[in-house]
């Protein structure tokens, strides 16, 4: 990217256009919301090349066939509705009618089917590809469309999980976009996606605006997470990339933002206190917790694990990481979770005297016991903090290992830690949940807790539909859980946003991602 | 007097330092890692003469404790860097020929890097600790070092009182760390104090970025590093810190000012 | 002329070089690596293998070094990992925005730390001296980015005068633009002034011994005219040189200071890459950065004839 230069001439020009367009500019004052991610975005192309910050702005841009509601179930979204047949194989959908892309052409089957052969095409490099290949939920035998106004999946096996795979936002939604997205050659240009907001202005490294599309067609029922109502009522976003939250907490106060979000607590307190700004707590699906590597010399008993577990006080380190915005949590299902049951509540409980017995049974001689964290996470870094300090009055010696984010996950990756306090980002499905944390360490290394009876129980609740089936799987093996102590959960913490107080309409959700639809600013 | 105002200053603070970083060795008002949630964030008062950190953890005691880990982190960084740079000056301004070439050319490349750079790579590649540290720190002031010594060996290393010590038959090693060595001293024991300087504040500055030494053992980077998001709520937490290591440096810049005055009597009279 | 300047150039390429080859292995050896990062705590080792071949990181290590050097030969620094632009643009991007920020600051620093160091030598050991040597001790004492802190808390947020976040281009609004880089500049000369001062002065003092400014001074020169006409160019060359070092270094990492003001900067672009594993981002910058190091030093050495007659080129 080259400047050009520029001559004086231009310069006078160009400031007189630019008093002229801000005179202009005051008459029909655009409604401009100004928000904040920590990283510029990846690629404009949805569930490809992307991080969590690529995500939240593509949602507002591109929609699926179906999108999860507030409570993480999946609803319709340009999909009116479904049928399943075939002995759960087939999914029927039948589309919205009148559902507009940014280009004005109007969505059909053929919009679907052609969105979804390219997703499943290798070169697009879709993330969510290898769940419908061999190793994945079940593998896509075909898609047709039988009219202009039904498509239809078939799938070679049934499972629970294939439309809160359709759904996914870190896969773009498996948005249905329109052809001129790519060029004739196949290369990406600009999403052409059906969403409240088209793209707008690119300025890598900069910034990345959203641009209200009047033609947008809105379901009626009320918002619901990525569903529902979702007319965009200011004119335009404005993703600013600033990675210091401390800079980005500045520009809120002196009026440069209108909404920021992933509050530390620390900013959190000082928010509060403010007359000009409110704030927005609401339960989140990640997952923050203590790993331990179950096949390391010292901790492969579990009864020094389960004694790490018993001499802290989670609900205490709930309460001062997160400073009452979290609640203290030992089950891998996040509380938000439709399967967040009475079972699922229970954990461990402090227990001082137990912990000890428990330390000299093993035979615990006081060998150091590292834990990595990392500073980029600064609730994961004090959580590690205060467990090593906990676990060192009863005389577990931890020592903390500072490692960046990167290199951590290269460990995490491969299992090479004795323990390490982790954050896990959401999970939309308690088959994800427990998929994340369990598997064969042989084949995947990764994994903490290598349980065949529980594994086969995972299988068994990723194939079949029935939710009071699901629910008894998931209680069993949370009891498990809890018995093996493979490690240590501690809570699912809160999406923290902070607003101008004349922003209205916001709301978070369970979810960590913002919808700037039906917002205003006054 | 100047002479005399840059002693007296710079060795108060200087003793100020060691004696606090002694002192904690022995004792300290509190313990600097004992973690009280019931008391975080106080301002400082007649119990917490700096107030308590997010953790409920003496500021105070925390400050005394990092006086010690600085002091100790940079004498073993200078030492690192001054007898590695030594023994590689030495021998590229002594042997010359290709192994000075070499030297001098690697020695160069190091250079071109920043130095702040050059130790978070080398942080992130041998781990975020004390040791990592040192080792980072040392490994990006080496080449300064080298370049200081090899060009002293090589104005003297033609003085006659080594011609004379070859004559004599002492052996070529002998005579570099005869008579080499304790001319290179002056040079380089200037470059120590602006080193003891550099390794403070590259330690703090590491820490901002996210590497520092490790919790919960203090030092006033990364005291100050994660004092950042308090700078409005908790300003104790930065600025008990932040005077530390500046004061510190004021101390060790002055008293190297007058080390060198007294190397160099020309400097010290008008 | 045009030789020296040649061999000057030609004795770099090793160096540069050399360079290059620690940097590719320095980022390698770095535990972690992009497509890691990329994929987060969800990574399918089928994708993440996908992913390292399509990025070649999957070939032996010489081969990919090969690569990189060949490409650079032609120009093309490649590409980042992590958002797919082209590479040396995207670093001369940044680098005006640090250029702008050290050069500003170390010349303003000069303009003032010249006469200051000369103005206390003149004076040594009275208490003006005392006072700007202690002054500017105290200022090379504080950690950069705890004055940028202060300073940003009390212009930026206290009185309000300057904006906290963000950075506009030159090209775009030259005031606004002016607003943004003012606290940054102001940091970095205030520490600057510290370590220029300190050397100017000791050059002063060399200088002010010498017998020609006592022979100057006996002639009955006035003094005004004894300092800026004989101490004053030739205490600027050991300055000089310093200037030379200091650009130098600063050129390539500001890192500290375009973190608290949030300038998308060179400095930061480095630290940012280093973080993502983003190998051809960090490659590219470490070189730039070199190169940049080396040619500033080129210049400095140029330019002392022209404080120093005596001083010959060759």
């Amino acid at each position: 990217m080259t400047r050009a230069r520029q001559s004086p001439r231009a310069w006078t020009v160009g400031l007189a256009a630019f008093a002229l367009l801000t005179m202009l500019g005051e008459a029909g004052a655009e409604a401009l919301l100004r928000t904040r991610l920590n990283a510029d975005i990846r690629s404009t192309d949805p569930g490809t090349n992307r991080d969590a910050n690529t995500d939240g702005v593509i949602a507002h841009i591109v929609e699926g066939l179906v999108a999860f509601r507030d409570d993480t179930s999946v609803g319709p979204m340009l999909a009116e509705s479904w049928t399943i047949s075939n002995e759960g194989r087939t999914y029927t959908f039948r589309l919205r009618q009148g559902v507009k892309f940014h280009n004005g052409a109007t969505m059909t089957a053929d919009d679907v089917v052609w969105s979804l052969k390219r997703w499943l095409d290798p070169a697009t490099q879709w993330r969510c590809l290898s769940e419908f290949s061999a190793t994945g939920i079940a593998r896509i035998e075909k898609i047709e469309a039988p009219d202009v106004q039904t498509v239809a999946v078939t799938l070679d096996q049934p499972t629970a999980l294939f439309l809160p795979t359709l759904a996914r936002p870190d896969c773009g939604q498996t948005a249905i976009i329109h052809r001129d997205s790519v060029g004739p050659d196949g290369k990406w240009i600009t999403p052409v996606g059906t969403g409240p907001f088209k793209l707008g202005e690119w300025k890598r490294g900069q910034y990345v605006d959203v641009i209200r599309f009047d033609g947008y067609a809105s379901r009626s029922e009320p918002r619901s997470g990525y569903t529902g109502a979702k007319t965009a009522q200011v004119d335009r976003v404005r993703f600013n990339a600033i990675p210091d939250s401390s800079a980005a907490k500045a520009g809120l106060l002196s009026g440069s933002l209108d909404v920021i979000m992933s509050l530390s607590i620390p900013d959190l307190e000082e928010l509060k206190s403010r007359s000009d700004a409110q704030l927005s707590i609401t339960p989140a699906l990640a997952m923050t917790g203590i790993l331990f590597q179950t096949r390391d010399p010292l901790l492969k008993d579990v009864r020094i694990r389960r004694a790490i577990a018993l001499s802290i006080d989670t609900a205490q380190i709930v309460d001062a990481v997160m400073e009452g915005t979290a609640r203290p949590n030992n089950s891998a299902l996040p509380i938000g979770s439709p399967f967040y049951s009475e079972t699922q509540s229970h954990g461990y409980v402090q227990n001082i005297m137990e912990a000890k017995k428990l330390l000299a049974e093993a035979g615990y001689r006081g060998q150091p016991i590292k834990m990595i964290t990392n500073k980029r996470y600064s609730f994961v870094f004090d959580s590690g903090v205060l467990v090593q300090a906990m676990a060192q009055a009863v005389g577990i010696n931890i020592e903390l290992e500072v490692l960046d984010w990167a290199a951590q996950l290269d460990r995490y990756n491969r299992g090479d830690y004795q323990s390490m306090a982790f954050t896990y980002s959401a999970r939309l499905d308690p088959s994800l949940s427990f998929e994340m944390l369990t598997g064969p360490k042989a084949a995947q290394p990764r994994k903490v807790w290598d349980n065949p009876a529980a594994q086969e129980m995972l299988r068994q609740s990723m194939m079949i539909d029935d939710a009071a089936k699901r629910q008894a799987l998931f209680d069993e093996m949370h009891r498990r859980f809890i018995a093996d102590v493979p490690m240590i959960v501690l809570f699912n913490g809160a999406e923290l946003t902070a607003l101008r107080k004349n922003v209205k309409g916001y709301a978070g959700w369970l979810y960590p991602q913002p919808r700037f639809w039906g917002v205003t600013i006054e | 007097m100047r002479l005399r105002a840059n002693t007296a200053i710079g060795g108060a603070l200087v003793t100020l330092l060691l004696g606090t970083a002694i002192t904690a060795m022995f004792w300290t008002p509190f313990d600097p890692l004992r973690i009280n949630l019931r008391a975080r964030l106080q301002p400082p008062s007649s119990l917490y003469w700096l107030g308590t950190d997010e953790f409920g953890r003496d500021v105070l005691s925390r400050v005394m404790v990092g006086a010690g880990a600085s002091v100790v982190i940079s004498l073993l960084t200078v030492l690192l860097a001054v007898a590695a740079g030594m023994a590689i000056g030495c021998a590229a301004g002594y042997i010359r020929g290709w192994t000075d070439r070499i030297i001098m050319a690697v020695n160069d490349a190091l250079l071109a890097f920043p130095g702040i750079l050059l130790a978070l790579a080398v942080m992130i590649v041998v781990g975020a600790n004390k040791v990592g540290l040192i080792l980072a720190l040392g490994l990006a002031y080496i080449p300064s070092v080298v370049r200081v010594v090899r060009g002293t060996v090589l104005s003297i290393r033609e003085k006659e009182y080594i011609e004379a010590s070859r004559v004599i038959g002492n052996s070529e090693a002998y005579s570099m760390i005869r008579h080499v060595m304790p001319n290179a001293i002056a040079p380089v024991a200037v470059l120590t104090t602006s080193m003891f300087g550099w390794v403070l504040l590259a330690e703090s500055a590491l820490s901002f970025l996210g590497l520092g030494v490790p919790p919960p053992a203090p030092t006033w980077g990364n005291m100050l590093a994660a004092s950042r998001p308090f700078m409005e709520t908790a300003a104790w937490l930065s600025i008990a810190p932040g005077l530390c290591i500046a004061l510190t440096l004021l101390g060790v810049n002055l008293l190297g000012d007058s080390l060198r005055d007294r190397l160099d009597p020309r400097m010290a009279h008008g | 002329m045009l030789g020296y300047l040649a061999r000057r150039l030609a004795m770099t390429i090793p160096t540069l070089l050399l360079v290059a080859i620690a940097v590719f292995a320095l980022v390698r050896l770095i535990p972690g690596d992009p497509v890691q990062v990329m994929l987060g705590d969800s990574a399918d080792p089928v994708q993440a293998a996908q992913l390292r071949a399509q990025l070649g990181l999957d070939q032996p290590i010489p081969l990919q070094f090969m690569h990189w050097i060949a490409k650079l030969a032609a120009g093309d620094f490649g590409h980042s990992i992590t958002n797919n632009l082209a590479v040396l643009p995207l670093i001369l991007d940044r680098f005006q925005v640090s250029a702008v920020i050290v050069l500003v600051a170390v010349a303003a620093a000069a303009c003032i730390a010249v006469p200051a160091g000369l103005i206390a030598a003149w004076k040594q050991n009275s208490l003006l001296d005392l006072s700007v040597v202690g002054g500017a001790t105290l200022l090379l004492s504080i950690p950069s980015f705890w004055l940028g802190l202060l300073l940003l808390l009390l212009f930026g947020l206290k009185l309000k005068w300057l904006p906290v976040i963000g950075y506009v281009p030159f090209s775009e609004n030259f005031w606004q633009a002016a607003t943004f880089i003012l606290l940054p500049i102001v940091t970095l000369t205030m520490i600057e002034i510290g370590v220029l001062t300190r050397m100017a002065r000791a050059a002063s003092i060399e200088v002010l011994r010498l017998e020609y400014v006592t022979h100057a001074r006996a002639k009955g020169v006035p003094e005004w005219l004894v300092l800026g006409r004989h101490v004053l160019p030739n205490a600027f060359a050991p300055t000089w040189t310093l200037i030379g070092l200091v650009l130098g270094h600063l050129l390539g990492g500001i890192a500290v200071i375009e973190t608290v003001f949030t300038l998308p900067g060179l400095g930061r672009l480095l630290v940012d890459s280093i973080f993502a594993r983003d190998y051809p981002v960090v490659q590219g910058c470490l070189l730039f950065t070199a190169v940049i190091y080396v040619v500033v030093n080129l210049i400095v050495d140029l330019c002392y004839p022209l404080f120093d007659p005596r001083v010959t080129v060759a």
